[in-house]
């Protein structure tokens, strides 16, 4: 095999993204300046940028896919997590002599904390023979605390003398994180303007609501090694925290996620359930499972945190965004919260933020699906909507004006198209009838470029089975799918003479799934593994053909051929030694790339008697460079749109201040999207996009629809609501302030 | 979390008067029932309680014969063992095509049929599924011979993580018999009762319909 040693590579540097926990920052790395052939034009595919149904629908539809909840192994116990039911106290007492004496409990263990600081802080851990006895366990444990003062609400923690929410007690709930741009300049940039809005925006803490929760199997039963299935968006983020809770090395450890129910960025590491289970299984030698209950997967596995945005900002009647000055505040309870620094992705001529984090007696935000985008854009395009239409101009040519991106331009166009633009209402609310309809845009942005992690083999052997292995996992998102679709490509297969192996910490490394990294570190790996496995096959076969170089042997619909001559898949391979061919790929930063663009349109209904809004269409336009299925990529355009219809219009935790506790802590009472509400959806890939790259798309797909649904209400019935989510009585309340006023 | 079916505890709960302030404290008193049971859980225990508790048996369990998938299953159950439990840790080997997502009836990821009826089987006691007809998803195809409405979810992209989908299939699947050729407006009402955090929904009421029309086109 011709993996080309000679004359060393020229190399330059490069910045990529790295995901911690779900965040990214930006590292430099040092890649190859020669590339080698790329993915060519993407109308060239014969299976990428298609529609390629997913690999694994089959086992998925027919319930034989068997996620980290669906394992069962020999002697398997049964864990459940005790929690603080107060959002500030100290531990007085703790007695498990009961709970320990009821038949099948079989180990308790204690947090070693002795104050919580949230209302469902894990407090203790039990492993039983069922569940049913675990959770009785739980309830016999027997606690005494002395409640602490706390504050849960932004507008309490701010005031001076409040209850100090973070342990140290220099440190106040109000932290200032960032700031950008030019006080004195933006002061005076204001009278340069027109108009001049100034408002408040305000989100609530979201939920991620992965229908499978937190949590693990940890197959341990005393000795040297063990197994971890763990429901994660990272399968190399198990082994090393696995491995210090269990008291193995972490070579010992073996993390499996063949599927998971979904993270959306919540999902990395092994969490607290996770150490409690290795803990556990420590304990009793033996295997235990820990999945979150529904309730404790809200008030304890994390949350998007919640915005307070005070804006003004000013603008020329020409459209210009002359200024914008921004006092952020991240709400993250007791975690730093993240919200993305205005005027987002808008050009305004001076601006000037500060960004702080504000602290209340509540689990930790993490990240979620575009950490801080939705709200800075929710924030930043009702205000731009505003603007423009204090002046009176077109919103969508307002954000033209505002946005230098040509991408944008392109997309608003194709937006503006689809969703009718035209019949908004020029003055909003104006129609008479108590149903109104009304229309709204927004824009966002992501990076989506991919790091270096992935290492990926592809081997062919002599019966024609060829098999690609990488550790990475796939979260619903396709993974597995171009993964295979890649190799089969190259060697002109179908997809389904491919297998994949993943979700294994013993396979080639990769890297978490966060920041939409996925499809860009991955794919240009798998990609390099396939080019070379197809250079080391022709090598192989070429006395067959009358040693041709390796480059002129071509791979397509399931035959070799050179020159005049063909022969099958099968033929060729029965010519290769009895190990087959093995190659393995390396990261290519030439075949991926970073930076998307995304609007959305959106129409939606307004009843002004009841303040109930139906929305009717949403329409988001989507670029990415090279769609590596087309298929897959729509239903995440979808999937986008859907968790922002929750956010603008139901979802939201719901705490009650006096006590501290989430009052809705289940999927009765926090509202999910449900199938009654979901407008005519339109996901359209913008293959006015022509750069031949890969760039992951998944979080740029939640950003804008907050902002059009909102201004879309606006443009219904004329008044606008500033805090998420928009519910009735908070159009109607806005409705009836109109006619007071 | 879920109550366990059957416990006397809520009972004993509404005397305790701790409880009472707690109560007081969340201001509801007409929204009192639905609170109570999300909170019952999470309020301290006394020492009178947990001596309660280990005093006497908390429950047996007994064998149980169920009819799953045109096969008799056995399984040994407590009085309060779901059904969803049952088939997911009592049964060797185990189904666990319906998921464990709530545990309270509100997100259709457990629907199994029972006769024929979509039910959601976290609702269901085990002890109560004895004599009826269980269907699972794994009873409706298998990945070689996938129902119409399988095939049809595959087509059609209606699953991203899948968590929900066998839960949309097993009610899409029941609903399909009952009525073969259904409007857009018809399945969504249809699948109101089980949720997606994905965001399939678009592809799952496409894919309901396609296997609709397939199936009006084979007959």
């Amino acid at each position: 095999m011709q993996e080309p040693q000679a004359p060393p590579k020229k190399k330059k540097k490069i910045r990529v993204p790295k995901v911690i926990n779900g965040v990214e920052t930006m590292v430099e790395i040092e890649v190859d300046e020669d590339a080698g052939p790329g993915w060519g034009p993407n109308n060239g595919h014969t299976l990428l940028n298609h529609r390629l149904t997913r690999v694994d629908g089959p086992i998925k539809v027919s319930g034989t896919a068997r996620y980290t909840y669906d394992m069962r192994v020999p002697n398997m116990l049964y864990g459940r997590i005790l929690l603080c039911p107060h959002a500030h106290a100290r531990l007085t007492k703790f007695d498990s002599s009961a709970a320990s004496n009821i038949p099948g409990v079989k180990a308790i263990i204690q947090s070693p904390l002795q104050e919580y600081r949230f209302a469902g802080a894990p407090v203790a851990a039990v492993a039983a023979v069922t569940p049913e006895i675990a959770q009785d366990a739980v309830r016999a444990i027997v606690v005494n605390y002395e409640v602490l003062p706390h504050v849960v609400r932004a507008e309490d923690a701010i005031k001076p003398g409040a209850p100090k929410v973070v342990p140290d007690e220099k440190e106040e709930n109000l932290q200032q994180k960032n700031k950008a741009g030019d006080p004195q300049k933006v002061e005076a940039a204001f009278n340069s303007g027109d108009v001049i809005v100034e408002a408040e925006y305000r989100t609530p803490r979201i939920h991620h609501a992965c229908l499978e929760t937190h949590g693990v199997v940890v197959d341990y039963s005393g000795g040297d090694a063990a197994t971890v299935y763990a429901s994660t968006q990272g399968t190399f983020t198990i082994p090393g925290d696995a491995a210090d809770a269990l008291g193995l090395p972490q070579s010992a450890i073996t993390a499996i996620v063949q599927h998971m129910g979904g993270g959306f960025g919540s999902k990395f590491g092994i969490g607290i359930e996770g150490m409690l289970a290795c803990k556990l299984s420590k304990e009793t030698r033996a295997p235990v499972k820990l999945m979150l209950t529904r309730n404790d997967e809200f008030v304890m596995a994390g949350n998007r945190s919640g915005s307070w945005q005070k804006l003004k900002a000013a603008a020329k009647k020409d459209g210009t965004l002359v200024a914008v000055r921004a006092t952020q505040y991240r709400l993250g309870g007791l975690g730093g919260g993240s919200q993305a620094g205005q005027p987002y992705v808008y050009h305004a001529d001076e601006f000037y933020r500060e960004v702080f984090a504000l602290h209340t007696n509540e689990d930790s935000s993490i990240a979620m699906r575009a950490p801080g985008h939705p709200q800075a854009s929710f924030a930043m395009e009702s205000l731009m909507d505003e603007l423009a239409y204090k002046i009176g101009m077109d919103p969508v040519a307002f954000r033209k004006k505002n946005l230098r991106d040509e991408a944008y331009h392109r997309q608003l166009d194709r937006g503006a198209r689809e969703i009718g633009w035209d019949k908004r209402n020029l003055t909003p609310g104006a129609n008479p009838e108590p149903l109104k309809r009304g229309l709204g845009c927004a824009v966002g942005t992501w990076g989506g470029g991919g790091n270096s992690e992935c290492k990926v083999e592809v081997r062919v052997s002599r019966d024609g089975s060829v098999n690609v292995a990488v550790g990475t996992q796939d979260l619903g998102t396709g993974t597995r799918t171009f993964t295979r679709a890649i190799v089969a490509e190259e060697l002109g297969l179908q997809i389904l003479d491919v297998a994949e192996q993943i979700g294994n910490s013993n396979l080639g490394s990769a890297n978490s799934s966060g920041g939409s990294t996925t499809a860009a570190s991955l794919s240009p790996s798998v990609k390099d593994a396939a080019i070379k496995t197809r250079l080391a096959l022709a090598e192989k076969i070429a006395p067959l053909f009358g040693n041709p170089k390796p480059d002129e042997i071509f791979f397509a619909n399931g035959k070799a051929t050179a020159g005049s001559k063909s022969l099958s898949w099968k033929q060729i391979c029965a010519a290769l030694p009895a190990a087959g061919v093995t190659a393995h790929g390396e990261w290519r930063s030439d075949l991926q790339g970073r930076g998307v663009h995304g609007v959305c349109f959106a129409e939606v209904e307004v009843d002004v008697e009841t303040g109930k809004v139906r929305p009717i269409k949403m329409v988001q336009v989507q670029d990415g460079g090279l769609p590596l299925n087309r298929l897959t990529m729509e239903s995440q355009i979808n999937g986008g749109m859907i968790q922002s219809l929750g956010m603008a219009f139901w979802e939201g935790r719901v705490i009650d201040a006096k006590l501290g506790l989430q009052l809705n802590p289940g999927f009765g009472d926090y509202k999910l999207p449900g199938s009654l509400e979901i407008p005519e959806m339109v996901p359209i890939i913008d293959d006015g996009d022509k750069r031949e790259v890969v760039i992951g798309i998944a979080e740029a797909c939640i950003i804008p629809s907050l902002g059009a649904l909102a201004n879309a209400v606006f443009n219904a019935c004329g008044v606008r609501v500033r805090e998420l989510p928009i519910t009735p009585d908070k159009i109607l309340m806005a409705l009836n302030g109109r006619k007071a006023a | 979390m879920k109550k366990p079916p059957g416990s006397k505890d809520k009972r004993k709960r509404s005397h305790d008067p701790s409880r009472r302030d707690f109560l007081k404290g969340v201001g509801i008193a007409g929204a009192g029932a639905a609170v109570v049971d999300k909170f019952w859980i999470e309020d301290e225990t006394t020492e009178a309680e947990a001596q309660a508790k280990t005093s006497g048996a908390v429950s047996g369990s007994v064998p149980i014969v169920l009819e799953i998938n045109g096969q008799k299953r056995t399984a040994q159950v407590e009085p309060r063992t779901t059904l969803l439990t049952t088939l997911r840790d009592r049964l060797d080997p185990a189904l666990t095509g319906p998921k464990l997502v709530c545990d309270m009836g509100t997100c259709g990821a457990c629907t199994v049929l029972l006769d024929g009826k979509p039910v959601y089987s976290c609702l269901v006691l085990a002890v109560d599924a004895v004599g009826k007809q269980i269907t699972t998803v794994e009873g409706l195809g298998s990945p070689e011979q996938l129902n119409s409405v399988q095939a049809a979810f595959v087509e059609k992209d209606a699953l991203m993580c899948g968590f929900c989908t066998p839960g949309f299939v097993t009610t899409i699947s029941a609903y399909l018999k009952e009525n073969p050729s259904p409007t857009l407006a018809e399945v969504r009402e249809a699948c109101k009762g089980n949720f997606c955090r994905c965001g399939t929904y678009p592809r799952v009421f496409e894919a309901a319909l396609a296997a609709a029309k397939n199936a009006a086109g084979k007959r």
